[in-house]
């Protein structure tokens, strides 16, 4: 220690201790309203231990026969989704560009962000009494719900655009429409792809889910190989959704990343 | 007059790509059995549903309170323990301050693995451990928020300036003042911003947890959904959809604050 200690610097003390405090207060509250006693709390990690060592071996003769034509299903309904998503985003992302567009921005602003607000199992809830139960609906649930991020997210990108490349077309006599193709898509396209592509990992991780309301994918296994307490069955399940998004994530990824820097 | 060059067309590349994603769409579109006639076909009893579940059924709002209050709850609950967890994931995950190359390749990958499974795997797991409730909600989300803020909270770790971290290894400081005095008070401000977010996350998946036995409002909506009351449907879905809306604005206005 040195014989002149600098005076410790606060970090606005006022504010951090407030919210600690509150945050603090609220989350008792809130153990207690669930009714997490401490026992219960202590109880846990011997309970989860428990049923962990029931997951062991892993059954890969049902992760062979059954878990991976779902997999595949959850992908496809995925990709789906995302096509719906992304082909009807992208007259939306432009039309919801304030910088362009500043009137129709506000309303499709607001739609995609109580499209957003509702989770896409909700969606799904709906659409299974109408076109049946089956993939088919988790489809139609992940692009309505892919429209609502895409199109928002999409808005911001072009309102982000160099708008000198339009006027320059729009100089040169050209039309509007003209403008939007040459002087606004080259430049949007690889970002609004990018965006596209990570939406696709969101969707088939949303899409593994759909399942458990009937909507197709791998989640319907899942939840029945639990409820039925087939464990090694139900690991296979996991480790499989777990190497198959994995793979997939790596891929996406690297595709985005060589968009984004063009 | 000089024209400039054209940019080179790569138009092999393109069509290829067109293809692949083409033929991508049209094998998943005919396996997953997508069609719009059927669609069209099916208006009739869309038509009914929609009929059936409007107006909403606003009676039955009072009795959402509860419920609605305990989906707050879990996914506080499950924001504030993942968000505590967070932090010595993320710290060490990421590689400028992670204390030597095996951490952080195993954390990175724990990061990556945790971050698979969607939110109602994790509810399904806990509940069939700890049992049906809002336990297992919160435990569910709990995990989620690891995973969602760890990654990002990483990427902003990585991102800090250096020269502060040195300063506090340079005049003997240990590994862990190095963190908690050279690093976090760098990242603070974006830690608060991605907790917000993931709180965001949370509310919106503790709405469905209840599909799968883990607390909320979920539990109400499954089984008026299993008795095909689709107006008290509506109702809980319009009352989620403002819920979910007020929330997002707080955390929002709150989040730009801070950044």
């Amino acid at each position: 220690m040195s014989a002149h200690p600098l005076p410790a610097r606060r970090w606005r003390p006022g504010f951090a201790s407030w919210t600690t405090l509150i945050v603090g207060g609220l989350l008792l509250w809130s153990l207690w309203a669930i009714e997490a006693s401490p026992e219960r709390l202590a109880r846990l990690p011997a309970q989860l231990a428990q049923v962990l060592g029931f997951f062991w071996p892993v059954d890969w003769q049902y992760g062979h026969t059954r878990v991976l034509p779902a997999i595949v299903e959850s992908i496809q309904l995925a990709w789906i989704g995302t096509i719906i998503g992304a082909a009807l985003s992208l007259p939306l992302a432009i039309l919801g560009a304030s910088t362009l567009f500043p009137w129709a921005a506000k309303v499709i602003k607001g739609i995609s962000a109580t499209i957003r607000a509702v989770p896409e199992i909700l969606w799904a809830l709906y659409l299974v009494p109408i076109v049946g139960l089956g993939p088919f609906a988790g489809a139609l649930a992940l692009g309505i719900n892919s429209v609502g991020m895409l199109s928002k997210l999409g808005a911001e990108v072009v309102e982000s655009a160099d708008l000198a490349a339009m006027e320059a077309v729009e100089a040169a006599g050209g039309s509007r429409l003209a403008a939007i193709r040459l002087g606004l898509l080259p430049q949007v396209l690889p970002e609004l792809m990018a965006h596209w592509l990570f939406r696709f990992e969101l969707n088939l991780r949303a899409s593994a889910v759909l399942g458990v309301v009937g909507a197709g994918g791998v989640g319907g296994l899942l939840l029945n190989t639990l409820r039925y307490r087939q464990f090694e069955m139900a690991a296979a399940v996991l480790v499989l959704t777990v190497l198959v998004v994995l793979a997939i994530d790596m891929v996406s990824g690297s595709v985005r990343r060589k968009l984004l820097r063009g | 007059m000089n024209r400039p060059a054209p940019p080179p067309r790569r138009l092999g590349l393109w069509l290829t790509i067109l293809i692949g994603l083409g033929a991508m769409t049209a094998w998943s579109g005919i396996s997953i059995g997508f069609s719009v006639s059927e669609l069209v076909c099916n208006a009739a009893g869309g038509s009914r549903l929609l009929r059936e579940s409007w107006p909403p059924d606003f009676a039955f709002l009072p009795r959402l309170i509860g419920p609605f209050l305990e989906t707050v709850q879990i996914a506080l609950i499950g924001t504030v323990v993942g968000a505590v967890i967070a932090i010595p994931v993320a710290v060490l995950a990421a590689r400028p301050v992670s204390p030597n190359w095996l951490t952080w390749i195993l954390d990175r990958n724990f990061m990556n693995i945790l971050r698979t499974l969607p939110d109602l795997f994790w509810a399904m797991l806990f509940a069939t451990a700890v049992g049906f409730g809002p336990l297992a909600g919160a435990l569910a989300l709990s995990v989620f928020s690891v995973a969602v803020i760890s990654k990002l909270f990483s990427e902003s770790v990585e991102a800090i300036d250096l020269n502060l971290t040195e300063a506090v290894r340079a005049s003997g400081g240990s590994w862990l003042q190095m963190i908690g005095l050279g690093t976090l008070p760098q990242v603070w401000p974006q830690y608060a911003a991605y907790v917000l977010y993931a709180f965001e996350l949370n509310v919106r998946g503790s709405m469905v947890l209840g599909l799968v036995g883990a607390g909320g409002i979920g539990m109400i909506l499954e089984t008026q959904r299993a008795n095909f009351e689709y107006e008290r449907v509506t109702m809980i879905v319009l009352a989620v959809l403002v819920v979910v809306l007020l929330i997002e604005q707080f955390s929002i206005a709150v989040r730009r604050r801070l950044t």
